[in-house]
């Protein structure tokens, strides 16, 4: 069997073009979202709560609005509510005006710890323009010039989200797509059958070709992880290897649904596109890119039940959340479960000839 | 020793379709030994059987003494099979898919062994795809002996090649055969089971119409020579029946096409005549009383293809 894992290896290497395509279209996401700069990590946006309504507060104002990586956002009044959405990253910096500013009364800055580099540069800002403005009045005393209210959070943004659920999408992608391409072509090519006449049992056939491409999709895992980290800024904060040990369970599931597909697939043409009808909006419905809390009716439910919902989970709680990963056994269940249940199925269907 | 293989009363139905309807025979070791029909005959289900892919409906198979359905492992390791048009692994050289299949047995030969014998050597290094039709089969017959098998069972193993890479694969089957393994083949072309089998079963429609060697099976039509006639004119019945004597009719221009059978052209007839001078000279003096003018006649030695036709009443299927 060890002897089957190495030459599938061996066949997987020497396939150039398959391996670069299943490489290629994550780590492109992963690019493209790079690029992107979902972050924000120039422009930070700001609520102004002024209690003071002075002509100093006013002056404030108008001068925080000129400060270029600043974007000044409207409509939150309340601190309390302004405060939660920075702690879940939905908003940069909340920025309180005392009602006796004019009097040299220190401005509250309330910031995360998701962006140190940008809360330097805002706090210093700040700061600047409050001591400006107070000067006019007096002497200023530094240190009473700004109040920061520090949030602590996990360093997270929605790019370790996205970069995770490139990662999930990836695996499942390549592992099922290439596995029902392969053995639909190793079907047709009575390469299955000619192995059937060897007295090599099935299991170990089966083990082997798992064996496989579960190593592939660590390697895989881990290219997308470094182009996302060490390329863009990406975090995992997690331990490494329960993400892999998370990538590899994943990995299985979606063998197995592979394995099933090329069951029905009479060319690795149709395979193909079932492996793409089956990913593609299970990549959309289990959350990859963005929350999936808003999906009406029975969704919510249906999303729960997808296998790559727990491999999302678990890998977003290891990995962003650092939680050790017992802790988010409920998905490792599930995970397990999708296992069972698709290898199961894959057994019954599976056709040699 | 117990035959190499035994078939006993075997029957295989698939769904409505009975594809193999109680066939029985023999094979013997060191022999080689064919099984020859159409396309649909029933061979490739009878081999498949053999090789422990598919369950026979009735009747029993032994093979090596083992009995296929219970000891499919042990018949297993101890056959090499070429399946029919079966590929191997694209992404591997030829030497390291000798490897890897030999890796599965328990016994197993040296791929350059394997190579040398059916001289790819020069080719260990090469993929499958670089290879011409002929030096495919010749990797399968490598290919199905990795585990140094006391049997071979190969499936139409020339269909699809030239003339030449056919006869270079007889000779590579022969080679295999003197070193002590029973082959056991199918095929459709007549020319190759008179050249290469000891024995020869000729199949259709599921049944052994008839079991013996080549030279038997070709004594038994009690005809040495099939004469093709082509006359000015055509004859009557009177004239043809005339002919008659050593001399039997096998077609003439006047049928209507029967099944599986060419149209011959105008005032042609097909004749079988025995092995004797004064048949010949018989059947000369007959068609000179006609009066009708000799076109054409041909007279060819009788093959298994003959055979075949008094057997099914059909040519061969290609």
């Amino acid at each position: 069997m060890i002897a089957l894992v190495l030459a599938n290896l061996k066949m997987m290497s020497r396939n150039r073009q398959a391996i670069f395509w299943a490489l290629f279209f994550p780590l492109l996401l992963v690019v493209v979202f790079g690029l992107f700069e979902v972050n924000g990590v120039g422009a930070a946006d700001a609520v102004v709560i002024d209690q003071s309504e002075s002509p100093g507060s006013e002056l404030f104002l108008e001068r925080l609005g000129e400060i270029e990586f600043l974007n000044l956002e409207s409509g939150e009044t309340d601190p309390a509510a302004a405060r939660e959405k920075i702690a879940d990253g939905d908003l940069g910096y909340l920025i309180i005006i005392p009602e006796k500013f004019d009097d040299s009364a220190s401005v509250t800055l309330v910031y995360s710890t998701r962006n140190p580099d940008r809360n330097q540069l805002v706090d210093g800002a700040v700061r600047n323009l409050v001591s400006e403005i107070q000067s006019s009045n007096g002497p200023v005393v530094p240190s009473q010039l700004l109040t920061a209210d520090v949030i602590q959070v996990d360093q997270v943004d929605y790019y370790d989200n996205v970069l995770l659920g490139l990662l999930a999408l990836g695996i499942m992608t390549n592992s099922i797509i290439s596995i029902a391409v392969r053995i639909s072509t190793f079907r047709n090519q009575s390469i299955l059958k000619r192995l059937l006449v060897t007295p090599l049992p099935i299991w170990k056939y089966f083990a082997a070709e798992i064996t496989a491409h579960v190593a592939l999709a660590l390697v895989q895992a881990a290219i997308i992880l470094a182009v996302g980290v060490f390329g863009f800024g990406g975090h995992v904060n997690g331990n490494l290897l329960w993400v892999f040990a998370i990538v590899a369970l994943g990995s299985i599931v979606f063998l197995n649904i592979g394995f099933i597909l090329s069951a029905w697939a009479k060319t690795p043409a149709a395979a193909s596109g079932m492996g793409n009808a089956v990913a593609l909006p299970m990549m959309f419905l289990a959350g990859t890119f963005f929350s999936t809390a808003a999906l009406p009716w029975v969704m919510p439910q249906v999303v729960q039940a997808l296998p790559l919902t727990p491999m999302l989970t678990a890998l977003r709680d290891v990995a962003v959340d650092g939680v050790p990963i017992w802790e988010t056994w409920p998905s490792l269940a599930a995970l397990g479960a999708w296992i069972v249940v698709t290898a199961a199925a894959a057994t019954r269907v599976f056709k040699f000839g | 020793m117990e035959s190499a293989v035994q078939v006993e009363n075997l029957v295989k139905r698939f769904g409505s379709l009975t594809a193999v309807d109680g066939v029985s025979f023999s094979v013997e070791r060191g022999e080689v030994f064919g099984i020859l029909g159409p396309n649909g005959a029933g061979k490739t289900t009878t081999l498949e059987i053999m090789e422990t892919l598919q369950k026979p409906s009735e009747g029993r198979v032994r093979v090596l003494g083992l009995d296929v359905q219970a000891s499919a492992a042990e018949v297993k390791a101890r056959i090499g099979v070429q399946l029919q048009a079966s590929a191997y692994y694209s992404y591997l050289t030829l030497k390291e898919i000798l490897s890897l299949l030999g890796s599965f047995y328990p016994k197993r030969t040296a791929p350059e062994a394997l190579l040398e014998l059916v001289d790819l050597s020069d080719k260990a290094a090469s993929r499958v795809g670089q290879l011409s039709g002929g030096q495919q089969q010749r990797f399968a017959v490598a290919a199905s002996l990795v585990n140094d098998p006391e049997l071979m069972i190969l499936d139409e193993p020339t269909t699809g090649l030239d003339p030449q890479a056919r006869r270079n694969l007889w000779g590579l089957i022969r080679e295999v055969n003197q070193r002590g393994v029973t082959v056991v083949l199918t095929s459709h072309y007549m020319e190759e089971a008179e050249v290469l089998c000891d024995r020869l079963a000729i199949m259709d429609h599921g049944k052994i119409l008839a079991l013996d060697t080549p030279r038997n099976l070709i004594n038994q039509l009690q005809a040495s020579y099939t004469v093709k006639l082509t006359m000015d004119k055509p004859m009557t019945a009177t004239q043809l029946s005339a002919l008659n004597g050593n001399i039997e009719l096998i077609q003439s221009c006047e049928q209507a096409e029967p099944k599986g059978k060419e149209a011959m052209p105008e005032n042609t007839y097909l004749l079988r005549l025995a092995n004797t001078p004064s048949a010949l000279k018989a059947m000369l003096d007959e068609i000179a009383k006609t009066d009708l003018g000799l076109e054409n006649l041909q007279i060819t030695p009788v093959t298994l293809e003959d055979v075949f036709l008094e057997l099914t009443g059909s040519e061969l299927r290609d």
